[in-house]
């Protein structure tokens, strides 16, 4: 019933955060790449 | 509540680049100058061919104004009048635009000149032509049977370009 922390669970929680930035950096280049496309048109 | 350091990060991370990209789109907006319907200037949708300047559709060159070119589109089901508008590159252009009878789109396909057209209402853009080139006027807001057929054509002609 204690709240421990496990620290084996948080070093594996790592390579998650770092694939979520990675998806993150993702939609970042798409939405450039896009407001690129709009701010070349007239 | 306690929230995992790595959850804060990824919550600052997400909410951050939204916000960013809302700045970013705003102020860019502001500055080209997009903007919805101010619904100030209204006409009387059954009588457009009655009222300056839809009485007389098409290109005018005008003086003293902050643009070159204005550009008079009256839509109806399903076709835009003029058919056909060419405009020298380089020009700034006011479209002005009204509709005879439903809600249509008009958006010069592959530029940012996107308008809806409602009964009762005068649309405006104003805009730089800067490329040259043949684009197409579409309809891109559902009017009937004949949507998909309903387009003009507007072309920007570089005048000092004298190859064929």
């Amino acid at each position: 019933m204690s709240n421990h922390k496990k620290p084996s669970s948080e070093e594996n929680l790592k390579g998650t955060l770092l694939a979520t930035f990675g998806v993150g950096l993702v939609i970042i280049i798409f939405w450039v790449l896009a407001f690129d496309l709009y701010t070349g048109r007239f | 509540m306690e929230i995992h350091k790595y959850e804060k990060w990824w919550m600052i991370f997400g909410t951050g680049t939204l916000i960013v990209f809302l700045i970013i789109l705003g102020v860019s907006a502001f500055h080209s100058g997009t903007h919805p319907n101010n619904s100030k200037w209204t006409i009387d949708y059954e009588k457009v061919d009655e009222y300056a300047p839809f009485d007389n559709p098409g290109l005018h060159k005008v003086e003293g104004k902050d643009w070159d070119y204005e550009v008079v589109l009256v839509a109806q089901a399903f076709a835009y009048n003029p058919t056909e508008i060419e405009i020298p590159v380089g020009s700034k252009v006011r479209f002005i635009a009204t509709t005879k009878d439903v809600i249509h789109g008009l958006e010069v396909a592959g530029t940012n000149i996107n308008m809806m057209l409602e009964p009762g209402y005068v649309s405006e853009k104003i805009t730089t032509l800067d490329k040259a080139g043949t684009y197409t006027i579409v309809c891109n807001e559902y009017c009937g049977t004949g949507h998909a057929l309903m387009y003009s054509t507007l072309k920007v002609v570089d005048t000092n370009d004298n190859s064929n």
